[in-house]
């Protein structure tokens, strides 16, 4: 082997390595480091243990409050959102005029945060927005969705939806494209109905796919935190404060950058929890890697 | 029999037709919003459809709002971001794909490990590491004294130079490049750059479209590490960044129809190049990538 053959890959490489480093190693650690010391950005950090460690996991109400709040918009989103998307993906497979539905459920997920929030912050306002003028014109009262601590976390829920459900029904439709339709037509051939087929054959075919959709929506769920930075800033009331946005705000509204970086770490430490039962799951529902 | 078959397909467009309106109304509500004008937004109950809609608040907009720049800085950033990570990507997937050295399999095993740490967990070392950057922006070597790189098109930029996802797509796609015609190549003599230049890039030409459209909506997107860079330097925000900043202070009737009107001109070029490609994405390609 020539010796510009030995090197070419290196070279290659090189340019991802050190950006790499710079941007994504050294933070790493250097946030790790962080995470053990006081520090508000202007006098040099001091080191104090595993003191921030503690503090958020003995006496911080907001941290397991914040939690809290992710597990809701987590589960909620989950539970409403993947099932939502399995049926409009089932529903589109056998459609005509596919690109005019794929143009109606994508366009969302290609919207800019800042114009999704401000869009809806119009539609759920109090009492002319179009969610609540149209409540009324069916004899229901509407809640002053953002405003009231007792509903902002669902209004957020419900904006997250409306916003990430072209995501996942492009996924889902990617994994149903790829069901051997021969096998379906087997099991109606053999008398089974429209329902039976999707139920006991198609849906078990596409199990990899769902759990891949799970994983990517629990994983990134926990990390999200853009739409409430936005629309409601973790108000009313904390109401809408998520862990990781949490952790932004202690780190650029208090400047408490140890503090922020010990939270970052122990919501890392959730994360990769999760990832662990995930890749057990996994494994048993028959997707052996992560690819 | 025909009479279920009706059945099943009102229930399967209705569902759909009826998805495709909830998704659909807010971008209406938008664009009434943007024409509506300010005494019809002040009738109580408001005035839903505009009478005479107000056109003119689409050409206001960029005399009232610094909105040509802010839109010429979310161009400058995003290409330069799709650019970047185009060309690190492809040829850090090239190598992975198509070399044998030592340390292949450690470095693959952390491009995938990599992906799954979340944004969150970097925002806050990278602005202080932009902001202690050496040597820049009025910093000494020590990385004091100054702002760094804040306050540049760099600190927008850099952080977003590689993607772990983007190497591993690639790197997925390069696989498939057959070896024969790399080594025929170093038959007739080529170097190792002039193969993945002219043999490798165009094979890769596909999967760097995908990438590349992903990354461009996804960086014209961004609202979080912009919002906290640029908090501070107006003349770097780019259109979400600026419109999500004046809304706090300009707040009446009129500007809320600019601003309106300035949401749904952000919102178009990313949508008409998106859907334009729709295509490419309705098959099985990484779908996932524009998670916000």
């Amino acid at each position: 082997m020539t010796r510009e053959r030995r090197l070419a890959p290196y070279l290659f490489l090189a340019p991802s390595i050190v950006l790499g480093t710079v941007f994504f190693v050294v933070p790493l650690l250097v946030s790790l480091a962080l995470s053990f010391a006081v520090w508000d950005s202007l006098k040099a950090p001091r080191f104090v243990g595993i003191a921030n460690y503690r503090y958020l996991l003995t006496r911080d109400p907001l941290f397991y409050e914040s939690l809290w709040n992710t597990a809701r918009f987590v589960g909620a989103t989950i539970i409403i959102g993947v099932p939502l998307a399995l049926a409009l993906a089932v529903a589109f497979r056998r459609s005509r005029w596919k690109p005019l539905w794929r143009s109606a459920f994508w366009l969302p997920m290609v919207t800019n945060i800042v114009a999704v929030a401000y869009v809806w912050q119009f539609l759920l306002a109090d009492p002319y927005g179009l969610v609540n003028r149209t409540l009324s014109a069916i004899g229901i009262a509407g809640p002053a969705w953002l405003a009231d601590p007792a509903w902002a976390m669902s209004a957020i829920i419900l904006v997250f939806i409306w916003f990430h459900l072209g995501q996942d029904m492009m996924l889902i439709s990617a994994g149903l494209d790829a069901v051997d339709e021969e096998v379906e037509e087997a099991a109606s051939l053999d008398g089974a109905n429209r329902w039976e087929v999707l139920w006991h054959i198609t849906l078990p075919l596409i199990r990899p796919t769902m759990l891949l959709v799970l994983m990517t929506n629990l994983v990134k769920g926990i990390g999200y935190f853009a739409l409430m930075l936005v629309l409601t800033d973790g108000g009313p009331a904390n109401s809408t404060n998520v862990a990781a946005l949490h952790v932004y705000r202690l780190a650029f509204e208090n400047l408490r950058l140890g503090m922020a970086s010990a939270a970052a770490y122990l919501l890392l430490a959730v994360v990769m929890a999760v990832l662990l039962v995930q890749f057990r799951v996994m494994r048993r529902g028959g997707l052996d890697a992560w690819r | 029999m025909a009479l279920k078959q009706s059945r099943r397909s009102a229930l399967k467009y209705g569902l759909l037709a009826l998805g495709a309106l909830v998704m659909l109304v807010p971008f209406v509500d938008l664009t009434l919003g943007a024409l509506r004008s300010p005494t019809e937004r002040l009738a109580r109950p408001p005035v839903y459809f505009p009478a005479v809609p107000q056109w003119q608040n689409f050409v206001t907009v960029f005399e009232a709002y610094p909105l040509a720049r802010w839109i010429l800085n979310s161009v400058v950033v995003t290409v330069l971001i799709t650019a970047a990570q185009l060309a690190t990507s492809a040829m850090a997937g090239y190598a992975l794909a198509k070399y044998e050295f030592r340390g292949r399999a450690l470095m693959l095993r952390f491009v995938v490990g990599a992906q799954l740490f979340p944004f969150f967990l970097l925002v806050i070392p990278l602005f202080f590491i932009l902001r202690y950057w050496p040597l820049a922006g009025g910093n000494d070597f020590l990385g004091q004294g100054g702002r760094g790189l804040l306050g540049t098109y760099w600190a927008l930029v850099l952080p977003f130079t590689i993607s772990w996802y983007g190497i591993f797509l690639m790197r997925q796609f390069a696989v498939s490049i057959p070896d024969e015609m790399l080594d025929a190549a170093r038959m007739d003599g080529a170097g190792e750059f002039r193969i993945f230049r002219s043999i490798a890039l165009p094979l890769l030409r596909p999967a760097l479209t995908v990438l590349g459209v992903f990354v461009f909506v996804y960086h014209w997107n961004e609202v979080v590490w912009t919002l906290t860079v640029t908090r501070s330097s107006p003349e770097l925000q780019t259109a979400p960044i600026g419109i999500h900043l004046i809304r706090g202070v300009f707040d009446n009737e009129q500007e809320q129809s600019l601003q309106q009107a300035a949401i749904l001109l952000t919102i178009l070029p990313v949508a008409v190049l998106f859907l334009s490609l729709q295509r490419l994405y309705a098959r099985s390609l990484g779908g996932g990538l524009t998670g916000q």
